[in-house]
């Protein structure tokens, strides 16, 4: 049961972690570009849904849609005033600049939040009111699943479906794919490319809201540095995934998790971290694309 | 005869380089009209200013009688101006179909009167409308891009290199399809390379020399002409 409980943590976790790579992935296939100020998203994501049951009192769906609602805007805002002016730049620039924008957005949580740890409120409490677990039994109470993990894997699957659909069914999603692959074609096919960019911004930034929550759900302390590491190791997700891929980032995500999990359970917590990029680096040598890297050949 | 697009004193650079040097050039509804010259004299630099991707730093561009020499390239199209780019640029990895829905996407009321139409002209692209765009051959993919400007509906269609990379069959067969539209009532601007079909094909024609306009006339007119002959035609 040992492994099996591990195995689901492993996949929680790895929803998250693949929920978070979405927003890295789809702004890399469109605007060619790592955001890497997308993990600190995650981290205004968290702060703005504690704000909403702290200060405005709200429940805590209520709260995710707030942080939703305001890191989309958020996302819409740090493309146009940061990446927008430098679509024309080098690519090391436009790396610079989303950096600073990472530090930016730390350093002002830092500001406004303080240094010390929020606790923050589970979107589902691990403990219901009788004070037993909120959690799924199995096999006779020997393996139990907490809701929010069930939820966290729902909502990831939700998640891709629908972004699966969009892209394939729609006009604004066919769009996207269109700019991803060229941007110039897609201007004249009358395509906003800017628009459509920044759309990719609101999609991923709202959805780096849901990350937001859903880890400040397991792991319940709010730091201005709360982002970085699951971003970072989301990142490692979508290249590992092959980056630019929507289900490389899925796949990516859930071996991250896996991985990690594993680690932490098998050989050592400390070491987790060192065996997840061991085995990026290994993927890396012998599929530089990615497990699911786009590599089409083309007739020309 | 109304004047659908008119270039005034065009000058385009790439940073310091002077690409197009105050060219101005005119085509007129139901026209083919084509601009000839070697490889760099600034052909595909041209037709990218008008269409909005490059900008000229002078005078003035004027489509259907409106100043488009700044408006931005994804507006230009709803104006009703398409352009096949050169090297066709599909989206490769898109369905044939969803390629050309991407060319209904500023028309998108009139997408399924189109799409008849373009699969009327190309009946291969409804054979193959669920393929993936980079699998098709070259002149497949010439004629998708050719069918998804199409699907716009546009005034004036602007075709750079249509006959780029392809057997000579298939350069007849493209041009067939040039003139077949153009009987349909679509006014082409045409860059070519290969000046002897563009020359057969075309109304009247502009010669182009690093980056500006040195001979125009009719189509038979530089057809005859002794500098396009041993320019171009060889010999």
């Amino acid at each position: 049961m040992g492994f099996l409980s591990y195995l689901i943590s492993g996949i929680s976790l790895g929803s998250v972690y693949a929920i978070i790579a979405l927003g890295y992935t789809m702004v890399y296939g469109i605007a060619k570009m790592l955001n890497f100020a997308h993990g600190d998203v995650i981290m205004i994501g968290g702060y703005m849904s504690f704000c909403g049951m702290m200060y405005l009192g709200v429940n805590g769906w209520l709260a995710l849609a707030l942080a939703m609602v305001v890191c989309t805007v958020l996302g819409i805002l740090i493309e146009g005033l940061a990446y927008r002016p430098l679509r024309q730049a080098a690519s090391l620039a436009v790396l610079i600049t989303a950096i600073g924008v990472s530090y930016f957005l730390q350093n002002s949580a830092l500001l406004i939040f303080g240094a010390t740890p929020k606790v923050y409120q589970p979107l589902i409490p691990l403990m219901n009111a009788a004070g037993e677990p909120n959690a799924l039994k199995l096999f006779g109470g020997q393996l139990s699943i907490s809701y929010i993990s069930l939820f966290t894997m729902l909502s990831c699957i939700v998640i891709m479906i629908a972004l699966t659909w969009f892209t394939g069914h729609t006009k604004l999603g066919k769009a996207m794919r269109a700019c991803s692959e060229d941007k110039d074609a897609a201007r004249l096919m009358g395509i906003s490319v800017d628009k459509t960019i920044s759309l990719t911004f609101a999609i991923g930034s709202a959805l780096a809201a849901v990350a937001g929550v859903l880890l400040c759900s397991f792991n319940p302390t709010l730091m201005p540095t709360t982002g970085s590491m699951p971003g970072i190791r989301a990142f490692t997700a979508a290249v590992f995934g092959g980056i630019g891929s929507i289900p490389g980032a899925l796949l990516g995500g859930l071996l991250i998790g896996i991985i990690e999990a594993m680690a932490k359970a098998y050989i050592s917590t400390q070491l987790a971290n060192s065996v997840v990029f061991a085995v990026l680096i290994v993927v890396l040598l012998v599929r530089p694309a990615g497990l699911l890297g786009k590599r089409m050949t083309e007739k020309v | 005869m109304n004047t659908i697009l008119k270039v005034d004193n065009a000058n385009v650079y790439y940073g310091a380089i002077h690409a197009i040097k105050g060219i101005s050039f005119e085509v007129n509804e139901g026209e083919i009209v084509t601009l000839i010259g070697a490889n760099g004299a600034g052909k595909t630099t041209t037709l990218q200013t008008v269409s909005g991707l490059l900008r000229s730093k002078t005078g003035s561009i004027e489509f259907c009688g409106e100043d488009i020499s700044r408006v931005q390239a994804h507006k230009i199209v709803e104006k009703g101006l398409a352009q096949v780019p050169e090297g066709r640029r599909i989206f490769a990895q898109m369905t044939v179909q969803e390629n050309l829905e991407m060319g209904a996407y500023t028309s998108p009321a009139d997408m399924d009167k189109n799409l008849e139409r373009v699969f009327e002209q190309f009946p291969r692209l409804k054979e193959r409308r669920r393929q993936i765009g980079g699998t098709l051959s070259g002149g497949e993919q010439q004629m998708l891009a050719m069918g998804r400007a199409l699907m716009c509906s546009p005034k004036l269609m602007m075709l750079d290199e249509p006959s780029m990379g392809l057997a000579p069959i298939l350069v007849e067969q493209i041009f067939d399809i040039i003139k077949s539209l153009h009987e349909n009532g679509t006014t082409i601007l045409l860059v070519e390379q290969n000046a002897q079909m563009a020359l057969s094909v075309a109304d009247r024609a502009y010669v182009m020399e690093t980056g500006k306009i040195t001979l125009s006339g009719t189509g038979k007119e530089l057809a005859a002409s002794e500098a396009v002959k041993k320019a171009y035609l060889g010999g």
